[in-house]
């Protein structure tokens, strides 16, 4: 089956840098996707139904914890592993996040290594 | 170095690999592209090649596109949008790099924020600076001020240099370290040759600990490979270097604060410790303070208190007997078991006078009468021991009255003493005065007596009232016995006893005389009987009525 990943995040270099982060994953043949925004997200998700998705929580219109809760609990999507992204200290975030079902929760300015680290862990990728 | 592959610049769904296919197909040509191995990636293979282009990025051939002469169209595309690839992937790459230095800088200074002591601050930059640049080992120096020489305050790795010529090449050392510098060493040699570093150290890179242009020491990361430390390493190092170094000073500030206030605390305890054995504890916080310095000329407090006074019992002729020095030990020796009685039952002694304590409880009286109790058993043992040595057995007397007591400072501003002013006090005094008379070991007043709520285990015997020196209302007063040698013989006349200090009390001396007759006549050894017995008989003989009641008057002391 095609690895499918997907990249949400308002701010461009936020994409670049996870994709960047991401890069020899993309070589070993996983499939990149990104989105600036909510409603792109969902969109590409229902399309496509990438394994992996790292969204971003704060966002402008549709903020990721909405996208987050359509997937899981109104499109009911649980093959789609997300992580949510926030910055350091929104820590009230964390039951919310777990409500709306997200699978695992991220702090930006994220750690390269364990990005990469979650990603192989859930494509089931061989270092 | 960037890693490109055409490979993947072909698989990825950027539109070259599309705008090229739909070139070909429109140019009609035919082309086709070989990475570096010769394997095509895309295009059909054709029979002819007569174009053959080179794809070049930094000098490294990542493939070949070949075909005929509408090849080069196709090759220039190719290379345009590998060219741009490899731009992005440039971008991409420092950004990361630069991302990762944020993200380092950040938990570096969250891990400082959790911590306060300087050895694991340094350990801690030790570890961060380690993760990102190369080097086998650490070391974060540190210049002791009072030592006048460096000290090691972290590291990681095996040491790599000799740790005695921080001592002995100070000089060396400190003209490096405490430059203030922040270098990479290109040449080891001088030190190598100094001894200072291990011979298999090839590379060394550090960066001063400075606060407030102040050099404080500072960190040195070595590699025994040969690494061309970049100018990126050096500043990165020097941040570090800059967060920790403020980080250092604080701890060693903090730490020296602690360890002064811990010293001052540690002299108050003594100051406090000596001064409570002159002045009890207890005293100084029922005037409301903590420690002595904080009592002043003044201060003051009244409660309602019971007051135990003791003394040895002829002790002037036993005194007689003793050279002064034997005196002072004897005193002490019993003073040390009288102290701890008063203060298993709540008490503190106020002072000591002498071979006489006084003693103050505050919670009731009922403490009082117990410790009046253990006192006089600690007596007992004290004796078995002298009936050993040969020595004459000793007395006490106690006497203990309940009431108003005020606890003050008195004297002026360069002496001041511990005092207490009351009639409570006096009373007491008296008291125990009177147990020789009466031949009693402990007497107390009726109103300790009231206050003591749980009678029950104490024996109890009224003694009547006396007219004591100077007071115009007369005290009733009574015996415990319960530390009595013959405590049986008195429970047996207990209530004959009783009925003679009542009639006597009602001036029915006649009947009071017989009464005590009866105590006597069972019990000779009843001395307190005797003296009513021999009281009353005076009275009826000369028939003096002393203060023209039946009290028995204070005698001179």
């Amino acid at each position: 089956m095609e690895q499918k990943l997907l990249i949400v995040d308002d701010e461009a270099h936020i994409r670049m840098l996870i994709g960047q982060t991401l890069e020899e994953l993309e070589d070993e043949g996983v499939n990149f996707f990104t989105a600036e925004n909510g409603e792109q997200a969902l969109e590409i998700i229902q399309v496509e139904r990438p394994q992996l998705v790292f969204l971003d929580v704060m966002m402008p219109k549709m903020n990721g914890m909405e996208v987050c809760r359509r997937v899981k609990k109104e499109l009911g999507l649980n093959d789609v592993f997300i992580v949510l992204l926030t910055a350091k200290g929104q820590e009230l975030d964390r039951q919310k996040g777990q409500e709306v079902g997200a699978d695992v929760y991220m702090t930006k300015p994220f750690d390269p290594e364990k990005i990469l680290e979650k990603a192989r862990e859930v494509l089931q990728l061989q270092n | 170095m960037i890693k490109l592959s055409l490979k993947s610049i072909l698989n990825k769904k950027n539109e070259t690999a599309s705008v090229i296919v739909s070139l070909i197909r429109q140019l009609n040509a035919t082309v086709w592209i070989e990475d570096e191995t010769g394997k095509v990636l895309l295009g059909t293979q054709g029979d002819t090649c007569a174009t053959e282009r080179k794809i070049i990025v930094d000098n490294e051939v990542l493939g070949v596109v070949k075909g005929d002469d509408k090849a080069n169209i196709v090759a220039d595309l190719l290379a345009s949008s590998v060219q741009k690839d490899a731009e992005k992937k440039k971008l991409g790459s420092e950004v990361l790099n630069l991302y990762q230095e944020i993200n380092l800088i950040y938990n570096f200074s969250e891990r400082l924020a959790q911590t306060i002591d300087a050895p694991t601050i340094s350990q801690t930059t030790l570890e961060e600076a380690g993760r990102v640049i190369k080097s086998n080992s650490g070391v974060v120096l540190l210049w002791d001020e009072d030592a006048q020489r460096l000290k090691i305050l972290a590291s990681s790795g095996e040491l790599f240099f000799a740790e005695e010529k921080l001592y002995s090449e100070l000089r060396l050392l400190s003209k490096i370290l405490l430059s203030g510098q922040s270098e990479i060493l290109t040449d080891v040699s001088t030190l190598s040759q100094a001894g200072i570093l291990l011979p298999e150290v090839r590379s060394v890179i550090y960066s001063a600990l400075k606060v407030n242009k102040r050099t404080m020491g500072a960190i040195i990361l070595s590699s025994n490979e040969w690494v061309q430390y970049t100018a990126a390493d050096l500043k990165l190092l020097t941040t570090l270097a800059l967060q920790s170094s403020a980080a250092i000073e604080s701890a060693l500030l903090y730490e020296k604060n602690l360890r002064e206030a811990k010293e001052r605390e540690e002299a108050m305890r003594l100051v406090y410790e000596a001064t409570g054995k002159f002045v009890p504890y207890e005293f100084i916080g029922s005037l409301g303070h903590n420690v002595i310095t904080d009592v002043r000329l003044g201060d003051q407090v009244e409660k309602i208190v019971t007051v135990l006074f003791s003394d040895i019992r002829d002790y002037t002729s036993l005194s007689e007997q003793m050279s002064p020095e034997e005196n002072f030990k004897f005193v002490c020796s019993f003073n040390e078991r009288m102290g701890p009685a008063i203060r298993k039952h709540n008490g503190f002694i106020n002072q000591y006078l002498g071979d006489a304590i006084m003693a103050i409880f505050p919670r009731n009286a009922q403490d009082a009468l117990l410790a009046a109790i253990d006192m006089q058993k600690e007596v007992q043992d004290l004796n078995k021991i002298r009936a050993v040595k040969n020595q004459t057995p000793i007395q006490i007397g106690v006497g203990m009255h309940t009431g108003p007591l005020i606890m003050g400072i008195t004297g002026d501003e360069h002496r001041m003493d511990a005092t207490t002013i009351s009639d409570t006090v006096n009373i007491a005094s008296r008291l125990e005065s009177l147990t020789k008379h009466y031949s009693v070991s402990v007497i107390l007043s009726d109103s300790s007596l009231k206050q003591i709520e749980q009678k029950d285990g104490f024996h109890l015997r009224s003694l009547g009232l006396v007219q004591l020196k100077g007071k115009r209302e007369a005290v009733e007063i009574h015996e415990c016995f319960n530390a009595s040698t013959d405590i049986e013989k008195k429970i047996n006349t207990l209530a004959v006893f009783n009925e003679g200090v009542s009639l006597f009390l009602s001036k029915s001396f006649q009947e009071a005389n017989l009464a005590f007759k009866q105590v006597v006549d069972t019990d000779p050894g009843d001395y307190t009987a005797k003296f009513f017995y021999r009281n009353t008989k005076k009275i009826i003989d000369e028939g003096v009525f002393e203060n023209g009641v039946g009290i028995v008057s204070m005698h001179e002391k």
